[in-house]
C-alpha cells in the first residue's frame, strides 16, 4: 500500500517554453510516507488519521442537541423565515383593504429584469388623479434583487417570507398583486363622499387579488387551459 | 513573448502529434463538462499516457450568460445584481468591486459606517467560502464527512448574514453609494455568537482532514506551482499565496477598512496543493480575527449616501478597479460615453486566470492527483465564463 506521492521529474514535467519567461519544477516537500519507514509505522500513521476524524464524528452521538438537521416539511407549522427574507413580493394593503401604490412606475423603470408591470388609469373618475389599475409581477423572470422595494418612494412594497412556490406552469407565476384597481389609501380618505370611494375599492373583476392570474392572458403569455395542466 | 491564440481543434491536433512511446498509447479522454468533481460545468480535454496526464486543456463556455453584455444595457445599480451569479461564493465582494469602481469613478465618498459594514460582510463571505471549499475538497478525496461539517457551519453563518440581507447566496447587498439595508440589530452579537462558535470548529477541521496522513500524502508534493508560473498565469488569491508570493490587495493596497485590522496573510513555501490547502484554512483563522477586530468599532451613520432614484452617470472616460474576492483579485473595467448605462463592462475574474494554471500544475502526474489539485484552486466554474 505504500505508493510514494509521484514526484515529476525532470522528462516527465519538462519546463515550460514561454520565449523568455520560463517555469521550473520547485524542490518538491518531503514525503511522509516516501521517508524509509517501516510498514508498521505507515499502517499505524494512517490508522491514526482515519481514528481521530472518526473519533470526532462519534463524539456527536454524546452531543444530540448540537445536531443541527431541520426536518422540512415536516416543520412547516412551526418554522420561521427572518423578517428581511426575500421571498415573494407583496404590495401591502393597510386594515381596510387600502394599498399606497400611485402607479408611479418608478419600481417597473429601475426593475432589471421588467418582472414588475404596471397598468395605469390617466385619470381616476373620482380624484382626477393617475391610479393604479393592474400591478402584475412576475416572479418567474424575478431574481429577488429587492431593489423595487427600495426605489419605492411611498414604501408600499415589500418582500414576504413565502418561499414555497413551485407550480407545474410557469404561467402559474404571474401575479396580480393590487387587490383593487383604483387610489391609494391617501387619496381615498381625501374623497368626502363614503360611497364614491367604496365604489373605487370594488375587487377587481379580471384578476381576482393578490393570487396567481391563473394562466390569464396577458402579452407575450399565451392563456393557460387550466384543464390540461395537472395540478392548479 | 509572442501569444498564439489556437482553437481546441488544433490543440488536439498538436498534442496528438506528439511522438508516441512504441509501449504505451496516448489518447484523449473527456473529464466533464458534467463530471461530479469539476464542481460545475467545465469540459478538460486530457491527453493521457496510461493514467499519466500529458495535457490538460479546458474548455469554457458551458455556463455564459453574456453578464458583461447584459450590463451595458443596465444601469449600475442594476448591473450590480448580476455580479451575483458570476462567483456566487462571493456574492457580496463582486457587488462591492462592481460598486467600489462606480463610486471611484463617479466621485461618490461612503462614509466610514458603509465601509467597516462591507468589510465585515467581506470576511463572513471569504469565510463561508472557504468552509464550503474544504468540505467539498474532502468529498473530491472520497471522504464525505467533512463536506456535512463544512456545510453545518456554513448553514450557522449563512444565517447570520440572512437576517441582515434576507438573502443567502445571491445577496445584492452592496450598491453604489452604500448598502441595501442597514446592518439588523442583532447582527453585531449573532456574528460575535458565531466567533465563538467557530473558533473550536476549526480544530474539529484539522482533526478531520489536516492532520490526516491519507489526505496529506494526495495533497502534499501533487500539482506544484512554481511562484513563477502562478505570476506568469497571472494566478490570484490563496493560489498565487500558496505559490509563496505574498501578494493580497487587502494587505498592499488597502481597501474598505482593511488598514486599520491588524492581520497576518499565509503564505506557502512549495506552491502544491497542501499549501493552498492550508492557506485556505489559515485564512478561516484571520478573517474570524479581522472581524472580531472591526465589529466594535463599527461607527454611526446612514446606511445609503446617494438617492438610489437619481441614476448614476459617471464622466467619460476608463475606469479599473479591483479588490480581493475569496478567490483572487476581481477586476472592473467601465469604459463609459458620460451615459448611466456603461459602454462597455469588463470583469477580470480571479477563476479564469487561476484555471489556466491546471496544466503545467499537473502536467506529467496520475489522473487521480488531478482531482485534488483542481479541488484545490477552488474553481467557480460560472465566474470563468460569466
Ligand atoms: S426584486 Fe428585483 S427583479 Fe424582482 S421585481 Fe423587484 S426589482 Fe424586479
Ligand atoms: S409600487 Fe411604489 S414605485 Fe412602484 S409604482 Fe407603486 S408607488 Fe411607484
Amino acid at each position: 500500500m505504500a505508493t510514494t506521492t509521484p514526484v515529476p521529474t525532470e522528462t516527465e514535467c519538462p519546463p515550460m517554453d514561454f520565449g523568455d519567461l520560463k517555469s521550473e519544477c520547485v524542490a518538491p516537500r518531503p514525503s511522509i510516507m516516501g521517508q524509509k519507514r517501516s510498514l508498521r509505522s505507515i499502517l499505524w500513521l494512517s490508522f491514526k488519521g482515519i481514528l481521530r476524524g472518526l473519533l470526532t464524528t462519534l463524539s456527536y452521538f454524546r452531543r444530540p442537541s448540537t445536531v443541527v438537521t431541520q426536518q422540512y416539511p415536516e416543520n412547516r407549522e412551526t418554522l420561521e423565515m427572518f423578517e428581511r427574507y426575500r421571498g415573494r413580493l407583496s404590495l401591502i394593503h393597510n386594515e381596510e383593504g387600502e394599498h399606497g401604490c400611485t402607479a408611479c412606475q418608478i419600481c417597473e423603470r429601475l426593475c432589471p429584469n421588467a418582472s414588475i408591470i404596471i397598468t395605469k388609469d390617466k385619470k381616476n373618475e373620482a380624484t382626477g388623479k393617475p391610479a393604479l389599475d393592474q400591478f402584475i409581477w412576475r416572479q418567474d423572470t424575478c431574481t429577488f434583487c429587492n431593489i423595487c422595494v427600495l426605489v419605492c418612494p411611498f414604501d408600499t412594497l415589500e418582500m414576504t417570507g413565502d418561499f414555497e412556490s413551485s407550480v407545474y406552469d410557469r404561467r402559474l407565476l404571474v401575479f396580480n398583486l393590487n387587490e383593487y384597481a383604483g387610489p391609494t389609501a391617501g387619496q381615498l380618505d381625501k374623497l368626502d363622499d363614503e360611497e364614491l370611494a367604496k365604489e373605487q375599492m370594488k375587487p377587481m373583476k379580471k384578476y381576482q387579488g393578490p393570487i396567481p392570474m391563473c394562466g390569464g392572458e396577458m402579452d407575450g403569455i399565451p392563456k393557460l387551459d387550466v384543464e390540461k395542466s395537472t395540478d392548479v | 513573448m509572442t501569444i498564439e491564440v489556437s482553437s481546441l481543434k488544433e490543440l488536439v491536433e498538436q498534442a496528438s502529434g506528439d511522438d508516441r512511446s512504441p509501449d504505451t498509447q496516448e489518447y484523449f479522454v473527456n473529464m466533464g463538462p458534467q463530471h461530479p468533481s469539476t464542481h460545475g460545468v467545465l469540459r478538460l480535454v486530457l491527453k493521457l499516457d496510461g493514467e499519466r496526464v500529458l495535457r490538460c486543456i479546458p474548455v469554457l463556455g458551458y455556463i455564459h450568460r453574456s453578464i458583461e453584455k447584459i450590463s451595458e444595457h443596465m444601469n449600475y445599480m442594476n448591473c450590480v445584481h448580476l455580479t451575483d451569479r458570476m462567483d456566487y461564493l462571493s456574492s457580496i465582494m463582486n457587488n462591492w468591486a462592481v460598486s467600489k469602481a462606480v463610486e471611484e469613478a463617479a466621485g461618490i465618498e461612503v462614509n466610514s459606517r458603509i465601509q467597516y459594514i462591507r468589510t465585515i460582510f467581506a470576511e463572513l463571505e471569504r469565510i463561508q467560502s472557504h468552509q464550503l471549499w474544504w468540505g467539498v475538497l474532502g468529498m473530491d478525496l472520497g471522504a464525505f464527512t467533512p463536506f456535512l461539517y463544512g456545510i453545518r457551519d456554513r448553514e450557522v453563518l449563512n444565517d447570520v448574514m440572512e437576517e441582515t440581507v434576507g438573502a443567502r447566496l445571491t445577496m445584492n447587498y452592496v450598491l453604489p453609494g452604500g448598502l441595501m439595508a442597514d446592518i439588523h440589530p442583532n447582527f453585531v452579537h449573532r456574528v460575535k455568537e458565531f466567533i465563538k462558535y467557530f473558533r473550536p470548529k476549526l480544530d474539529e477541521y484539522d482533526d478531520l482532514l489536516t492532520n490526516n496522513v491519507i489526505i496529506q500524502e494526495r495533497l502534499r508534493n501533487v500539482g506544484v506551482l512554481s511562484a513563477q508560473t502562478a505570476v506568469q498565469y497571472g494566478a490570484t488569491g490563496p493560489v498565487l499565496r500558496g505559490s509563496g508570493v505574498a501578494f493580497d490587495l487587502r494587505k498592499d493596497h488597502p481597501y474598505g477598512v482593511y488598514d486599520q485590522a491588524d492581520f497576518e496573510v499565509p503564505v506557502g513555501t512549495v506552491g502544491d496543493s497542501w499549501d493552498r490547502y492550508w492557506v485556505r484554512v489559515e485564512e478561516m483563522r484571520q478573517s474570524l480575527n479581522i472581524v472580531e477586530q472591526l465589529l466594535d468599532n463599527i461607527p454611526p451613520g446612514d446606511f445609503l449616501v446617494k438617492k438610489l432614484n437619481s441614476k448614476i452617470k459617471i464622466p467619460e472616460g476608463r475606469y479599473y478597479s479591483q479588490l480581493e474576492t475569496a478567490r483572487g483579485i476581481l477586476g472592473v473595467f467601465i469604459a463609459s460615453d458620460k451615459k448611466d448605462e456603461p459602454y462597455r463592462m469588463h470583469y477580470r475574474s480571479p477563476n479564469f486566470n487561476n484555471l489556466w494554471c491546471l496544466e503545467p500544475m499537473i502536467k506529467g502526474d496520475y489522473i487521480a492527483s488531478l482531482i485534488g489539485a483542481m479541488s484545490s484552486l477552488d474553481l467557480v466554474i460560472p465566474d470563468i465564463d460569466r
